[in-house]
This record gives structure tokens, C-alpha cells and sequence, in this order.
């Protein structure tokens, strides 16, 4: 038996974007048991809902849980406070809430996708998809007036509108990024020096993905075809605009890779219809309810199932309000995941799950 | 000549020279089969050359990114920036104090009842709450100019802080000198109406002690 090594990886490193720790015991410099510890950033956001902001605030204040999931956030709560407030919002609203929803997505995949290609090795490439990202921050500016926290869902609908000549710009700017985003599958999919370092990494069977409640694209790569964007109609009409499942079956970082661009296709889709299909109406509807009683409501966001659980009292500040992010539901699998590998892949395996951990720890 | 180009292109050239081997230990049995395997063949040689061209070609190219300082970034006309504030509009509701998520809005009041509006845009998070709030158009509007930096001259937080919560006492103080005033009002009030009852009632009782005078004549 070899010597076994512990390396830890965190909470500051070279290759995350937010804290995080992994303690790997290594033996041969293969990984054969991983520790993890997440909880770097906790904020007490959900105290702080639940005592010294009202509900209308609430929204505003979620959407700081996460920079990249901002818009997912502020939804997931707007929800679940129409929820207990008992309102039906226009179908506007509902559509702009896809649009923003999908473009969010858009960036926040390629930003994962760049991120791999810098922790394999590749800078160029991660150059390469930053430059082709930097559209939709452009177009994410123009619709909500802001590049990162939108604050675009209000309670009870959206807080703007979206012009014409913006949306025109919209439908404009996608089509020119339909041969970016092939040039970018291509090079993600055929380039030889990339797939030595993705191919067959950090990989995770189906079974084991099923047991450990994975969600979003590391499920889907992994041939779990999970998507609340499939399950759910009652919010907002997910089918109705054209959403895909997608999946791939490898379970491995390039099968992620994969998985992310192909979905990029769908989130095109989805915004040139829900733009051609928008319909016309108010914005918001108003009203001077205070929540009451308690609400569920799941939303997916770019990494996964997003979960929202608020229990109000007839009064202005709610009593509870928990939210479990999508990468707290990845934990278990991640830590598995990496069982088996390199040392060396590693870095390009943590980027691949795209971990949020300022979700995660609230 | 190559230290005239820009940063970025020069990071394209650090191209990804990795271990070779580590393919051979990665566990492939789970989904891969052999055919799929990455193969140094001719196919594999060439699209790597395509990555290798292209990376060389944008040393050729114009920088993509903007030059800040010296060229305008993109902002849209319905930036969400300063928070303006119209004061012959305002109806003094107090309605944007109510519902500013942070609490950068404010209004101070002093003992003649004059209402003041302070707002501290380092505390502003720019989301228009109090713009779709308020019930006078133009009374407090989003002006698409971003803030500027805040100086240590400014003192912009514990200054805030200070201002805040004098501003909170200085309402409360009004409040107290008004319900103060209101009360002695109606003191003086009641003993007036209490003055006035007693004289009229002083006079009834002299009209009923006259009365029986009158019939008894």
C-alpha cells in the first residue's frame, strides 16, 4: 500500500472563485476519499428577511444572496409571496420574468464553461468564451438597467418593461451569436489538448446521482433528467416557449461541458419566442394583502433547483423564510465525484460543478 | 513590437501544454468506450492545430475589450442611477422613506413642521422602489447618471448614520411639541367650554332663582 497524502484545496485557492475547502486524501496522487466544507459566507440572510425587512423588501435583499443567480432569486421569492399572498400575476410579467430568467442563464453558463477551460489549462479559450459572455451582461444592462443585480421581479409582477427597440436588439444580438456558440461547441467538443483533461473526469454514474439528489446540468450530464422547468406549469409556462430537455450520459466534466452549450441552444430559443409571443398587459397587480399561511415554490436556476419555503402572519415581516440553493443539494455528489481522479484534474473538476457558495451558506 | 500589443494578447500565447498521461488513468470504463477515446491521431492533430491557428490569429486582431478610460463602456438611456428629488412637488408623505429596501431615504423635520430630504447614495441599491411608489409624478425621479465615489471628507457612513437617527429624533420631537401643543390646547379648550358651562349654569340658576320671584309678584 502506498503513502497516503491529505492536500487541502481552500478556502483561499488559485483556482475557486469563492471560498471554499476540500481536504483530499491522496494516495499515488489519485484522489481516494474527499472531505468538504462549505459554509464560508454565511450572511445570516434569512434572520435578517425575517426581522428587519418587510416583504415587499425581501425581494430586493435575495437577490444579494448570489451575483450570478440574482434574477433566479428575486423570482423564487416573488413566487412564493404571490403564493401566500394569493395573486395571480399578468402573462407579461410572467413572460419577461422566462426572458431575464434564460439570459441570466446564458451568462452564467458561459462564465462556468470559461472557468473549466482556465483551471484545464486553456487560457485562450477561457479568453475566447469571456469575449463571447460579455453580450448578454450587455443585454441584461439594457433590459434591467443594470449589469448584475437586476432587482427586475418585484412582488406581484416585474418593475420594467421592455421596449421595442431593446428587444429588437435582443432577437439582433442572438443571432449573431448562434455562429459564436457553434464555434465555441466545436472547440469545447473537438479540441484534443482540452478532452485529455475532461474526458472521463470527476465523472458520476446515473445511479449514484439518483441516490445522492444531484440536480441541474451536473444530473442532466449525468443522464438524470431533472429540470423543473419540466415539472412545473402553475408558475410560469415553461413548455409554452419552447423548453427542451436536455440531456448527455457521460456524467463526466466534457459531458457537462457539452450539456451547458447544448442548453444554450434552448435558452436561445426560449428568448426569440417568449420575444415574438409577448403578450400585452400590466406589468404588476397590485395589492394590500399581507401574507399568510405557508408556500413552496422550486425554480430552476442556472445550477439547478432552486427551493423556497415562507410561512407569513398576517403582518408586513414574515415569520420564516428558508432557501435551499442547488449547490447544497450537489454537496453529497461533488464530494463523491471526485473519488478516483488525478489530483491534477481536480482544479478543472471543481469548476465543472460550478459551485455557488454564497448561495450555499445564505 | 510584441510588447506594444495589449495584455491579452499576450496571455493567448500561454497555450495548454499538460501532463499526456493523465487520459490513461481516468476512469473511462463507466462511459466511455475505446473508440471514443481521445486518439494523437491525424483527426485529433488537426483540430488542435485549428484551436492553435486561431489563437494566433487574434494576435493579429483588434482588441475586443473597450478602452475604458478613453472610450465611453455601453450604458443604456434607462440606466438605474442617482435618485433625484423635485422638492416643490413633493407632498411630504414620506412613502419612499417607508419602502427603501437599504434605508437610504430620509426626511428630517424641524419645530415649525418643515419637512428636509436627505438620501445617501452609498446606501442607495438604485432599484426605483421609491419612484414606483410615489403617488406625485416627478416628485422624486431615477436620473440615468451613476453615482459617483464617495470621499473620506464625506464621511459617508457613520456621517449617515448620525444624520439618520437625528433626523428619526428630530420628527419624534416634533411629534411630541405637537401633541404637547394639542393637548394644552385642548386643556385650555376644555377649561374654557368648563368656564363657560359653570357661568351658564351660574345664570340659569339666577334665572331660576328670579323665576319664582316673578310668579310670586
Amino acid at each position: 500500500m502506498a503513502r497516503q497524502y491529505e492536500i487541502p484545496v481552500g478556502a483561499q485557492h488559485i483556482s475557486l472563485l469563492e471560498p471554499l475547502h476540500f481536504k483530499f486524501t491522496t494516495e499515488n496522487e489519485k484522489i481516494i476519499s474527499t472531505e468538504a466544507n462549505v459554509y464560508y459566507v454565511h450572511r445570516g440572510i434569512e434572520q435578517a428577511c425575517c426581522s428587519k425587512f418587510k416583504f415587499r423588501q425581501v425581494s430586493f435583499v435575495v437577490g444579494r444572496v448570489c451575483g450570478l443567480c440574482s434574477i433566479s432569486h428575486t423570482t423564487a421569492y416573488s413566487q412564493v409571496a404571490e403564493k401566500l399572498l394569493n395573486i395571480e400575476i399578468p402573462k407579461r410579467a410572467k413572460y419577461l420574468r422566462m426572458l431575464v430568467i434564460e439570459l441570466d442563464r446564458i451568462h452564467s453558463h458561459l462564465l462556468c464553461l470559461s472557468h473549466v477551460a482556465e483551471n484545464s489549462g486553456f487560457e485562450a479559450l477561457f479568453m475566447k468564451t469571456m469575449q463571447y459572455r460579455e453580450f448578454s451582461m450587455e443585454l441584461l444592462e439594457a433590459i434591467c438597467g443594470n449589469r448584475i443585480q437586476y432587482d427586475f421581479s418585484i412582488v406581484g409582477g416585474v418593475s420594467r418593461d421592455l421596449k421595442p427597440d431593446v428587444a429588437d436588439w435582443v432577437l439582433k444580438r442572438l443571432k449573431t451569436f448562434v455562429p459564436e456558440l457553434d464555434e465555441l461547441l466545436d472547440i469545447y467538443q473537438n479540441n484534443w489538448t482540452l478532452s485529455l483533461k475532461n474526458k472521463g473526469a470527476g465523472a458520476i454514474n446515473k445511479e449514484t446521482a439518483k441516490r445522492l439528489n444531484v440536480v441541474g446540468p451536473f444530473a442532466r450530464a449525468a443522464g438524470l433528467a431533472i429540470d423543473v422547468r419540466n415539472e412545473t406549469e402553475d408558475l410560469l409556462p415553461w413548455k409554452e416557449v419552447g423548453f427542451e430537455m436536455v440531456t448527455e450520459t457521460a456524467g463526466d466534466v466534457y459531458a457537462r461541458n457539452i450539456l451547458r452549450l447544448r442548453e444554450l441552444y434552448i435558452s436561445i430559443n426560449i428568448i426569440q419566442n417568449v420575444i415574438n409571443g409577448l403578450p400585452e398587459g400590466a406589468l404588476v397587480t397590485e395589492t394590500k394583502a399581507f401574507p399568510d399561511g405557508e408556500a413552496v415554490v422550486r425554480l430552476e436556476a442556472p445550477r439547478g433547483e432552486l427551493f423556497y419555503y415562507a410561512k407569513g402572519n398576517k403582518t408586513q415581516v414574515l415569520e420564516r423564510l428558508k432557501i435551499k440553493a442547488p449547490t447544497f443539494s450537489n454537496v453529497a455528489g461533488m464530494v463523491e465525484a471526485f473519488t478516483g481522479n488525478e489530483y491534477g484534474s481536480a482544479a478543472a473538476i471543481i469548476a465543472s460543478y460550478d459551485p455557488c457558495l454564497s448561495c450555499t451558506a445564505r | 513590437m510584441v510588447l506594444l500589443l495589449p495584455l491579452s494578447h499576450l496571455m493567448i500565447l500561454a497555450f495548454p501544454v499538460r501532463h499526456d498521461d493523465s487520459y490513461r488513468n481516468a476512469p473511462f470504463e463507466c462511459c466511455y468506450n475505446k473508440s471514443q477515446r481521445p486518439l494523437a491521431g491525424d483527426v485529433a492533430q488537426i483540430s488542435k492545430m485549428k484551436t492553435f491557428l486561431k489563437a494566433i490569429g487574434n494576435l493579429f486582431k483588434k482588441p475586443v475589450t473597450t478602452q475604458y478610460p478613453f472610450e465611453q463602456t455601453y450604458k443604456p438611456d434607462d440606466y438605474r442611477g442617482l435618485i433625484g428629488f423635485n422638492e416643490d412637488l413633493c407632498i411630504w408623505c414620506r412613502r419612499c422613506e417607508v419602502v427603501c429596501p437599504p434605508g437610504a431615504i430620509v426626511f428630517s423635520q424641524d419645530m415649525e413642521g418643515k419637512q428636509t430630504y436627505h438620501f445617501n447614495r452609498a446606501v442607495c441599491i438604485y432599484c426605483g422602489e421609491c419612484v414606483h411608489t410615489c403617488p406625485k409624478e416627478g416628485a422624486i425621479f431615477q436620473t440615468a447618471e451613476p453615482a459617483p465615489c464617495a470621499l473620506k471628507a464625506e464621511n459617508i457612513n457613520n456621517g449617515w448614520n448620525k444624520l439618520y437617527d437625528e433626523a428619526i429624533a428630530s420628527r419624534e420631537a416634533y411629534a411630541a411639541e405637537k401633541k404637547r401643543k394639542t393637548a394644552e390646547a385642548a386643556a385650555q379648550k376644555a377649561a374654557e367650554a368648563a368656564a363657560a358651562k359653570a357661568a351658564l349654569a351660574q345664570q340659569t340658576e339666577a334665572e331660576k332663582t328670579a323665576a319664582p320671584k316673578i310668579q310670586g309678584e
